[in-house]
This record gives structure tokens, C-alpha cells and sequence, in this order.
């Protein structure tokens, strides 16, 4: 094992390491809130902390903040859906059979480095302004890492794994399902965890673009009629689903892989 | 059953011509590369020939199968499972009904000595218990030829002792067909009744040695001269290749 | 063991099946079987594409696309690397600046596009600023992170053949953290091409976003998907490059790309 060159910190107690962690974001916020007050910045581009958050509680307490959070998770969710059912077994196939990887392997390479957002014009076209449009963006934008790392998931599944149980007797389906299925989990869930932060991403920017409802309409409406604050706190919002949906993700794992070693 | 396999695409064989009779324990042994992994792969049916036949029971080879058995040096279990279910993996495929598989779960299970261990997982073993699980989970399909690719050389030396005995008193109670293949000379003419020494780059057989003398169960090898005549000659003989192919430049 | 007889099949392999894909596409349309109105045809994508390329027009485009993206980048490579790496030899670095970078992790980096309009106009800088600030998250993770994991006895080998703590710095902690930098380059150099993307689309006068919202606005489907696959095209060739170049002086490194 390498050593680090980290200094170790040697916390008493479990307390005092929380407050260590949240300190300095305390810390850089009171700043915030000082240089706004002092009128240093501009407080009509940067309010003041304490605003943000009392527009915040404002917003979730009249429940005007609940119909555009509903409408930018639903959309994320079921184009992370989507591209779960299709991705996943999709990048296996590619990782098991030669053909599929060799088919789609480049057109994947190639779609990758293009940002699907410039697609939005395209698919306002095919799908409509509203809800389908920015879901199926949604879809096309997680297949790929989902597909990928399904792939190198089902394609690094050690010979040895899939020649025993072929040498019990197991078919080619349930070398699949029984054999590569599991030992690739560990790479599609990961895969599953950059999606879900892809997922609400690009739900955020469609609304941003295309309009319609959800978050990301909501903010940049409040910019355009310089409510800044409002727009702050709808970031807010955005960022704190954001991180919500990743920590649940990353929790579910232990569910899903827990028999899982690190490296098999 | 007779195995005449040829070379493979970077000619990894050469000209292999060897016959195993039932019941035999063939051991083989040679340097690193000699390739007799990879014949044991092409007769588990992993690999195919690139020319030559395969022959099991008089029917070529055409993939991997239950009645040609392998136990693997490292990642044979399914970290998933348990004890119990790598086992039972083998089983389910022949439709076996749930009691009658416990029934032979629970007796692999005894035949190697792991009584308890049944709803642990893998990486709750030692590698020397994990070794005992591979056994137990490819003797449970009942093969007719166990196929063993260096199944002990990730283990030390007591454990791997003790595993060889485990293994001939296995093969004792049930006499299957062993193809048992090590770089180890010692475990070689230990364990089996034919000896196969392999010569590297390209593999290809050097020799066959027979056993001639009986090993008595606890019997201390070490003792008996004709063990050690024997093992002697087979070290020297591979010996040999390790040292013409340093000399000959090829890293080994 | 290996195959050999696939090596020279490799580049023509990876090109088939886009061919492919193209062939069917130009096929369906040649049938009818997909309108106009749904998808162009390749044919006449390939001929806008080709009149974008030989007027000219796109060249100005795609010059301010690639120097928004290239300077932002350019930014948060420099600023990233030098932050991350003083962050994990200096505590005090790594106090200050930890929680600002805590902060803005969660924040999807698009949805700040319409602030940094507001603070630095609408013009180039707050494009270069919100795409500066995108691609240092990742770099300076990375270097952040790779730093941190030196071998320890490279750095006492180092020492103890005399190496002052400033050298040390620039002979063995940067070298030892490339690989890890370059990757986190990569990344960077990904979502440069999208928050450039999501801010000429929101609000610009000129870039190849521009250009597909507006082609795409208009109706001129064409001209829009002939910039899309042209915007493709220069995606890949930079990431191309940029693993090719990765290789050239980084050979010591073995990448498994």
C-alpha cells in the first residue's frame, strides 16, 4: 500500500470533525454575507446570504417551488429510466458479443465528445416543446455513460468466472444472467451514478432553453425579471436535489452490491 | 480417451500426441510457457485447436462441458454466492430438485472437510479453504475427468501439503480421471501416476514418466527413495529447459 | 494470445459502422420513408455543409466557439493545477479553498450561465468565466488528488539526494501527477464543449451553438444538423488529439486508452 503524504489529522471526536468540515463553508458564507451587506459586490447580482435564504424557505413554504421541482424530477427520472432499460443491457451485449461491440462501440465513440444539448433544436422539433422533448434529451444524454460503463463492466468479467460455470454445465443465457450480470454490476452501478447526475443536468438546461416548466425555467425567469433571489434559491433547490439524488444513489448501492470486494 | 492437439495461432503447442486412460492421475509439468495450461484449456474445451482433434470417449471435443470438470488456481468462486451456493451452481442447470441438491451439497461439503463453513462467503475463506470450495463445487457435477490448472500454487507450502493429500484420498475413494497441471516437480510426482514433462517455446512434450511405486496414505514421501529418484530425474529433466531457453536468450 | 491479422483492420473497422448508420440514413430518405420535415437527407446535410465550409461562414464561428472554450479551458488548466497541488501540500491552501469548491460542486455549471451574464455582461467574458469555472472542478480534483497520493519514497528519495522543497515541487510532485491531470483534462475538455454549447444557445451573436439554434430556430434544418455533425466532428478530432499528443509526451505512462 502506498503511503499518503497527507498529514494525518488525529480528531478526538466525531463532532469536532463535522464542525471542521462545515466550518469553512460557514466561514466563506458569513464572508458573503458581510461583503453583500457592506455593498462591496453588487447586491442585485450577488443578494446577501440571509435573503437567499429566507426567499428559499418563502418559496418552499407557499409551495410555489413544488410544481417545477415535481416536473424537473419527474422528467430526470424517467429519462435515466429509459436509458437504464436500454443502456444496461445494451453495453453488456456489446461487452459479450463481438458483433454488437464492433458495431457499436465506434458509433458511441463518435457520439460522445458532442454535446447532446445541441441536439435540443432537433428534438423541440420532433417532440414538441414540453415535456418529451427535454425527456428523451434526457434519455440520449445518460445512455452513454451507461452504456459504456455496462460495457467494460460485462466485458472485464474474468474468463476464468465464465469458463467454471461453463465447465458446470451452464448455458450461454445463464452464463449471462448468473455469471456476467453480477460480476458487471459493480461497473454499471457506477455507471448508474454519473447518469443520475447527467439526468438532472440536462433537465435543468433543456428548461433553461426550450422553456416549459421545471427548475430551470423557473431560474431563468427570475433572472429576466431581475428577481435574483428567487433565482438563487431555485439554484439552491437544484443543488441540493442534485447532491439529495446522488447521496441516494450512492446509499442504494451498498444494497444492490454487497457482497462486492472492491475489486473481484 | 486420447488427446492429440496441435499448435494454436502463436504456435503455443507443437506436435502434442498423449492418451489418457481412465483412472489415470497425469500430472504435467514444465517451465513457464511450455503451454500446458493452454492444453489443458484445449481439452476443457476453452480453446480450440488450430490443428489436430481433440478426442473425449472417442467423440471430438466441441466446448466446455460437465463431464470435463476444472479447477482453477485463483477466482473460481463466485464472490456472490455462498459456500453453499457455488457448490449448488452446477446443479440447478441439471434440474436437480432443492432437497436432493442440499443432499449433495451437504456431502461435497463434508468430502472436503468444511463442515460449518456452508453460508460463509468467499472472501471470508483462506485462499487454502477457498481451493477446497472449487474442488468441492466441480466434483458436485459429477465430472468424468477432473481438469486442475495449478490448483494450489497460490497457496503456502503446509496448505498446499495438506491439499494434495485431500486430493489423492478424493481421487482414492472415487477414482476419476485427473489432468492436474504444475510447475511444481515435487507436487508432480506426489500426485500422479504419469508424468508429463513439457519443454517451453514451442510447448511441446519432453518425455512421460510412470510412477512405479504405490504412495501409502500418510505416508512420508520424503522417505521413500524411489520417491526422490524420481523426483530427482524429473527436476533435472525440466531443469534443463529452463536452462537451454535462459541461454537461448528467452526470458522466462 | 494474440490476433495479429486485426491491426491494420482497426482504424477501417471503427469507420464502418458510421458508414452504415449513414448509408441507412441516406437510403431512408432516398425511399421516403423519412420526411423532410422529420430528418434531411444526408445529401442535403452534406450539401449545406459543404456550402457553410466553402463560403467561409463557419470558419468566424467556429474561430469564437473555439476560443471561448479553448480559453476557458486554457484558465481552469492552469489555475486548477496549481490550486489542486498547493491544496494537497498546504493545509492552510486547502483550508481556504476547500469549502468555495464544496459549494459549487453541486451546482450544475450551465445553470450559471444566466449569472454570469448578469455580473460580466453578456458578451465573451462571462461565456470564457462560467466555462473557466466548469472544467476547474474536475482538474483540480484531479491534481488535488493526484498530488496527494505520491509515493511517499519517490519524495524521500528525492530529499535525500538534496532536492530543495521548491524543486521537489516541480521535479517530482508535478511529473508523479500527470497521468492523473491528464484525465482529469479530459473530462474538462468535455464539458468545455458543453457549457460553450448551453451559453451560445442561451445568449450569443456568434458560435456554432448560435448557429444551430438559429439554423434550428428558423426551420433550416439542413444547415442545423450540417453544424451539429460539424460540431461532432471537431469534438472527436480534439479528443483525438488530445489523447494523441497525451501519448507523445507521456510515453513513460502506460494509458489504457
Amino acid at each position: 500500500m502506498r503511503s499518503r503524504t497527507e498529514p494525518s489529522q488525529g480528531e478526538p471526536s466525531r463532532a469536532a470533525g463535522a464542525l471542521a468540515r462545515y466550518l469553512p463553508i460557514g466561514v466563506l458564507l458569513l464572508a458573503w454575507e458581510l461583503v453583500t451587506r457592506l455593498g462591496w459586490v453588487n447586491p442585485f447580482v450577488f443578494p446577501p446570504v440571509s435573503e437567499i435564504l429566507l426567499r428559499w424557505i418563502a418559496l418552499i413554504g407557499d409551495g410555489s417551488m413544488f410544481t417545477p421541482l415535481k416536473d424537473t424530477l419527474w422528467r430526470a427520472l424517467t429519462g435515466l429510466a429509459g436509458a437504464i432499460a436500454v443502456g444496461v443491457p445494451l453495453g453488456i451485449l456489446m461487452g459479450r458479443q463481438r458483433w454488437a461491440e464492433w458495431f457499436f462501440e465506434p458509433l458511441f465513440s463518435f457520439a460522445f465528445p458532442l454535446p447532446k444539448i445541441a441536439l435540443i433544436p432537433l428534438f423541440v422539433q420532433w417532440f414538441g416543446l414540453f415535456d418529451l422533448s427535454k425527456v428523451m434529451l434526457i434519455f440520449t444524454d445518460c445512455l452513454f455513460p451507461l452504456v459504456v460503463f455496462s460495457y467494460h463492466g460485462a466485458k472485464g468479467v474474468s474468463p476464468i468466472y465464465v469458463w467454471s460455470a461453463q465447465a458446470r454445465g451452464a448455458s450461454p443465457w445463464r452464463v449471462l444472467r448468473r455469471v456476467v450480470l453480477p460480476m458487471a454490476l459493480a461497473s454499471v452501478y457506477d455507471g448508474v451514478l454519473v447518469a443520475v447526475v447527467v439526468a438532472l443536468l440536462v433537465a435543468v438546461v433543456t428548461e433553461m432553453v426550450s422553456g416549459g416548466s421545471g427548475l430551470g425555467q423557473t431560474m431563468i425567469r427570475a433572472y429576466r425579471y431581475g428577481d435574483v433571489r428567487t433565482a438563487f434559491a431555485t439554484l439552491l433547490t437544484i443543488s441540493l436535489i442534485g447532491a439529495a439524488l446522488y447521496r441516494v444513489a450512492q446509499a442504494l448501492r451498498g444494497r444492490f452490491l454487497s457482497w462486492h470486494v472492491g475489486e473481484a | 480417451m486420447r488427446y492429440g492437439a496441435g499448435a494454436n495461432a502463436v504456435t503455443a503447442l507443437e506436435r502434442i500426441d498423449l492418451s489418457v486412460d481412465r483412472n489415470e492421475f497425469v500430472t504435467i509439468v514444465g517451465p513457464s510457457g511450455c503451454g500446458k495450461s493452454t492444453l489443458l484449456y484445449l481439452v476443457g474445451g476453452f480453446l480450440a485447436p488450430s490443428a489436430g482433434e481433440l478426442l473425449f470417449e472417442g467423440a471430438p471435443i466441441r466446448g466446455p462441458g460437465p463431464e470435463r470438470g476444472i479447477v482453477f488456481q485463483r477466482y473460481s468462486l463466485f464472490p456472490w454466492l455462498t459456500v453453499a451456493g457455488n457448490i449448488a451452481f452446477g446443479l440447478e442447470e441439471r434440474g436437480m430438485r432443492a432437497a436432493e441438491r442440499e443432499r449433495v451439497v451437504a456431502e461435497h461439503i463434508r468430502l472436503v472437510h468444511l463442515e460449518g463453513f456452508a453460508d460463509r462467503y468467499p472472501r471470508e475463506l483462506s485462499g487454502g479453504m477457498q481451493q477446497r470450495v472449487a474442488i468441492a463445487q466441480t466434483l458436485a457435477c459429477q465430472p468424468a475427468v477432473l481438469l486442475m490448472d495449478e490448483p494450489f500454487g497460490a497457496l503456502d507450502a503446509q496448505t498446499r501439503r495438506i491439499l494434495q493429500d485431500e486430493l489423492r484420498r478424493i481421487w482414492r475413494r472415487d477414482t476419476k480421471t485427473v489432468l492436474f497441471v504444475t510447475h511444481d516437480v515435487e507436487e508432480a510426482v506426489a500426485l500422479g501416476t504419469r508424468i508429463v514433462v513439457m519443454a517451453a517455446r514451442p510447448g511441446r512434450i519432453k518425455e512421460i514418466a510412470t510412477r512405479d511405486f504405490e504412495v501409502r496414505e500418510g505416508e512420508e514421501l520424503e522417505a521413500n527413495p524411489a520417491f526422490v529418484a524420481l523426483k530427482l530425474r524429473i527436476w533435472r529433466s525440466v531443469k534443463e529447459e529452463v536452462d537451454a531457453a535462459r541461454s537461448a536468450g528467452i526470458p522466462l | 494470445m494474440t490476433t495479429p491479422r486485426r491491426t491494420w483492420l482497426g482504424p477501417l473497422a471503427s469507420v464502418a459502422p458510421l458508414l452504415i448508420v449513414l448509408a441507412a440514413w441516406q437510403l431512408a430518405s432516398a425511399a421516403g420513408a423519412l420526411p423532410k420535415a422529420v430528418l434531411p437527407a444526408l445529401t442535403d446535410v452534406a450539401k449545406a455543409l459543404a456550402a457553410l465550409i466553402g463560403s467561409g461562414e463557419i470558419f468566424p464561428h467556429t474561430l469564437a466557439s473555439l476560443a471561448r472554450a479553448g480559453t476557458g479551458l486554457a484558465v481552469a488548466v492552469v489555475v486548477g493545477i496549481a490550486l489542486g497541488i498547493a491544496m494537497a501540500r498546504m493545509r492552510v491552501v486547502r483550508l481556504a479553498f476547500e469549502p468555495f469548491l464544496l459549494l459549487i460542486y453541486p451546482v450544475p455549471k450551465p445553470a450559471l450561465i444566466p449569472l454570469f451574464m448578469i455580473w460580466l455582461g453578456i458578451g465573451d467574458f462571462s461565456k470564457i468565466a462560467v466555462i473557466a469555472l466548469g472544467c476547474l472542478l474536475p482538474v483540480v480534483t484531479a491534481a488535488f488528488n493526484g498530488a496527494r497520493s505520491v509515493d511517499e519514497v519517490l519524495l524521500w528519495s528525492a530529499r535525500a539526494r538534496g532536492v530543495s522543497e521548491r524543486r521537489l515541487l516541480w521535479r517530482v510532485v508535478l511529473p508523479a501527477t500527470l497521468p492523473q491531470i491528464a484525465t482529469g483534462v479530459r473530462t474538462a475538455l468535455a464539458i468545455s464543449i458543453i457549457i460553450l454549447v448551453s451559453s451560445e444557445f442561451l445568449s450569443s451573436q456568434e458560435g456554432l451553438g448560435y448557429l444551430i439554434s438559429s439554423y434550428g430556430g428558423v426551420g433550416a434544418d439542413d444547415s442545423m444538423l450540417a453544424v451539429v455533425i460539424y460540431l461532432a466532428a471537431i469534438g472527436y478530432a480534439l479528443d483525438r488529439l488530445y489523447l494523441a499528443a497525451l501519448r507523445r509526451f507521456m510515453s513513460w505512462h502506460a494509458f489504457a486508452h
